[in-house]
C-alpha cells in the first residue's frame, strides 16, 4: 500500500479496478494523468468527460441504474456544491449508489479563492438521505475506507485531502462508520476530523505539561456517526472541543453537539472555520495559523474549557 | 380537425387526472403517441420482469407528461387498475412525477428538468462499457432544452459514439413562448447529433425513424426531432393557456371525449 496520500486515489483505484470490472471512473478534467495507470490497466472503463459536472454526476448514476460502480473525481466545490441537484435526485431520490472523490479540501487550494475553497461540503452530502461521508487523512484510511463503501449501493462521499494526520492506525481500527479512540485520558475530550489530528496531537504536550490529561478522538466517518464513542468518552471528561476544516453548521462539532444531548454539565467549543469567506492567499499552513488550527491554540482552548488559563 | 390516434390512452389519461384531481393532460397528450409506439414496437421489455438486463431503455426525462407514461405502462402490464386508481394519492406509486422506487418499467425518477437526459448519457455509456447491445430512448421537451444540462450531454453523448441513444425532442412550441430556440433541429445537428424530423403523432413516421435507429450502428447519437401539438385531439386544451396543469369537470370531460371520438 502507498505511504503517499497524493497517490493513495489512483493507486487504490488501480488496485480496485484489476479485481473489479464494475469499477468507473468519470473525470471532470482533474486528475487525468494521475489515473492513467487505471485507464491503461482497466481500457473503456475510465472518462474524462469533460468541463460539466452536473452531466457527470447524472451520468455516473445512470452508470449505477446498469450494475456499475462509478467513482467521479473533480475538486470539491464543483463536485458537491455546483452539482448538488443532480447528487439529491439522481443518487439518492433514486436510491442509487456511486462514490464522489473531491480534490482541494477547504482551503487546500489556499492561493486561488474561495471559487475553488469548500467549506460545507460535508453539512451538503449529509444532508442528502441515504448518503455517507467520509474523511480519510492518511493513505491507509483512503485505501480501507473506499474498500469498504464503494460497492455498498449507497452515495459515498469521500473528502479528499493531501494533509496526512501522520497517526499510523493499525487496519483493524479503520472500519467505515467508526470512530478510533487514539488516546485514553480524563480531563477534556479533543475530537478531529481530517488533518486537524496532527495538531491535536501536537497539543498533547503542551497540554500534559499544564497537568491536563486529554482523550483524544477521531472521526474518519462522519456519516454515519459514531455518536456512542463520543457519548462514552464526554460523559466521562465533561469537556469537549471538536476540531474540524468545516463550517460550524453541519460538521463534526454538530453531530457530537447532537450526540452529547442528555449529558448534564458538558462544556463545548468548536474549533472550526468562521462564517465569512477566506479572503487570504499564501499557503494552507498560513490559513491554518489564521484560523487558530495549531497546537497552541488548541492547547489554548481546552485550557479555557478546563478553567485554566494559559497566558502564551 | 384531423384524425387522432390512440383515443383511448386520450381518455385515460383524462381518467387518470380526474380521478386523482391532478395532472399534465396536454404535456401528456403531446407525447402519448410517441411513447405508445416505443413500448409497442420496438423496445425490448417483460413486464413480468422489469428489471430483466436484456431490456431496452426508455426513459421520460419530462417528467411531468408521465401521466402518458403510466397509461402506456399500463397498458402493457406493469400497471394495475389498482395502481390506476390510487393515482395522487397518498398510498399509491404513481405520483406527479415518476419515481423509479416505485412504478414498475419507470427507469428514472424525473420532474426536475435536465437530468433524464445525461443519466440517459450514462446508461448508454454503461451498456457500451458491459458491451451490451441494449437501446436507450429518451424523450425530452423543447422547453427542457433550455436546461444547460441537455447541452453538456449533447456534447458529451457525441463525443462518446453514443449509437445505442436516441432523443426524442417534443417539439410542441413550449419553448416558444419564452425563450425561442432559434432552430432546434440545427442546434441538435451542431452538437454533432443525426437529425430525423418527424410528425410526433404520427406513428408510421415514428416507426420509420425508430426502425432505423435500432439498424444504426455509426457512432453517432440520433435525435428525433417530434413536430407535437400540446393538448393533441382536443381543440381547446392546446396550445399554452390554463390547461397545462387543470382537472376537466364533467362538462368538459364530456366536450373532450367527443371531440376525441368525433
Amino acid at each position: 500500500m502507498t505511504q503517499d496520500l497524493r497517490s493513495a486515489f489512483p493507486d487504490t483505484i488501480l488496485e480496485v479496478g484489476k479485481e473489479d470490472s464494475n469499477l468507473v471512473v468519470l473525470v471532470g478534467d482533474i486528475g487525468h494523468f494521475a489515473l492513467q495507470p487505471f485507464a491503461e490497466a482497466c481500457p473503456g472503463r475510465y472518462y474524462n468527460v469533460g468541463i460539466l459536472e452536473p452531466t457527470i454526476i447524472s451520468m455516473a448514476a445512470g452508470m449505477a441504474s446498469v450494475g456499475l460502480y462509478p467513482v467521479v473525481h473533480t475538486i470539491a466545490p464543483f463536485l458537491i456544491e455546483r452539482s448538488f441537484e443532480q447528487l439529491k435526485l439522481d443518487f439518492c431520490y433514486q436510491e442509487l449508489g456511486g462514490t464522489l472523490m473531491s480534490v482541494g479540501s477547504a482551503f487546500e487550494y489556499s492561493t486561488l479563492g474561495g471559487t475553488h475553497h469548500t467549506y460545507d461540503d460535508i453539512a451538503l452530502v449529509r444532508s442528502l438521505p441515504g448518503s455517507e461521508v467520509i474523511y480519510p487523512a492518511s493513505p491507509k484510511e483512503l485505501n480501507l475506507l473506499f474498500k469498504q463503501t464503494y460497492a455498498n449501493g449507497n452515495l459515498t462521499y469521500i473528502r479528499m485531502t493531501r494533509q496526512d494526520h501522520g497517526v499510523d492506525f493499525s487496519d483493524d481500527k479503520i472500519q467505515f462508520g467508526k470512530g478510533i479512540l487514539v488516546k485514553e485520558g480524563c480531563d477534556i475530550t479533543l475530537i478531529a476530523a481530517g488533518p486537524q489530528l496532527k495538531n491535536i496531537m501536537g497539543s498533547l504536550e503542551l497540554l500534559s505539561n499544564a497537568g491536563i490529561d486529554a482523550e483524544i478522538l477521531y472521526y474518519p466517518t462522519l456519516k454515519p456517526f459514531d455518536a456512542e464513542l463520543a457519548r462514552q468518552s464526554i460523559n466521562k471528561t465533561k469537556r469537549v472541543l471538536t476540531v474540524e476544516e468545516h463550517i460550524e453548521l453541519g460538521g463534526l462539532g454538530d453531530q457530537v453537539l447532537r450526540a452529547i444531548q442528555g449529558i448534564d454539565g458538558v462544556s463545548m467549543d468548536n474549533l472550526c472555520i468562521p462564517d465569512h469567506f477566506l479572503r487570504n492567499y499564501g499557503t494552507y499552513q498560513e490559513h491554518c495559523e489564521k484560523l487558530g488550527f495549531t497546537p497552541q491554540n488548541i492547547t489554548n482552548m481546552a485550557l479555557k474549557l478546563c478553567n485554566m488559563n494559559n497566558s502564551d | 380537425m384531423a384524425k387522432v390516434e390512440n383515443i383511448d390512452l386520450r381518455m385515460n389519461i383524462v381518467d387518470l387526472v380526474r380521478r386523482g384531481n391532478g395532472g399534465h393532460i396536454p404535456s401528456a397528450f403531446s407525447i402519448v403517441d410517441i411513447i405508445d409506439t416505443v413500448y409497442s414496437d420496438f423496445l425490448k421489455h417483460d413486464s413480468e420482469n422489469p428489471d430483466w438486463e436484456g431490456r431496452d431503455i426508455f426513459i421520460l426525462s419530462k417528467g411531468h407528461g408521465c401521466a402518458a407514461l403510466y397509461v402506456v405502462l399500463h397498458k402493457n402490464g406493469y400497471l394495475q387498475q389498482k395502481d390506476m386508481d390510487e393515482y395522487l394519492s397518498f398510498q399509491g406509486i404513481l405520483g406527479g412525477h415518476p419515481d423509479r422506487t416505485k412504478v414498475p418499467g419507470a427507469e428514472a425518477s424525473t420532474g426536475s428538468l435536465g437530468h433524464g437526459l445525461p443519466f440517459a448519457v450514462g446508461i448508454a455509456l454503461g451498456l457500451k462499457v458491459q458491451k451490451k447491445s441494449n437501446r436507450v430512448i429518451v424523450l425530452v421537451g423543447d422547453g427542457e432544452c433550455h436546461e444547460g444540462t441537455i447541452w453538456e450531454s449533447a456534447l458529451v453523448a457525441q463525443s462518446l459514439g453514443l449509437d445505442n441513444l436516441c432523443c426524442f425532442i417534443d417539439y410542441n412550441g413550449s419553448a416558444d413562448q419564452i425563450l425561442p430556440h432559434p432552430n432546434i433541429a440545427k442546434q441538435w445537428e451542431a452538437f454533432g447529433w443525426g437529425i430525423h424530423e418527424i410528425d410526433g403523432h404520427n406513428p408510421d413516421e415514428i416507426r420509420n425513424e425508430l426502425g432505423d435507429f435500432y439498424k444504426r450502428s455509426e457512432g453517432v447519437p440520433t435525435a428525433i426531432i417530434a413536430n407535437t401539438v400540446k393538448g393533441k385531439g382536443v381543440s381547446f386544451l392546446q396550445k399554452h393557456g390554463p390547461w397545462h396543469y387543470k382537472v376537466p369537470d364533467d362538462k368538459e370531460y364530456e366536450a373532450i371525449k367527443e371531440e376525441l371520438q368525433s
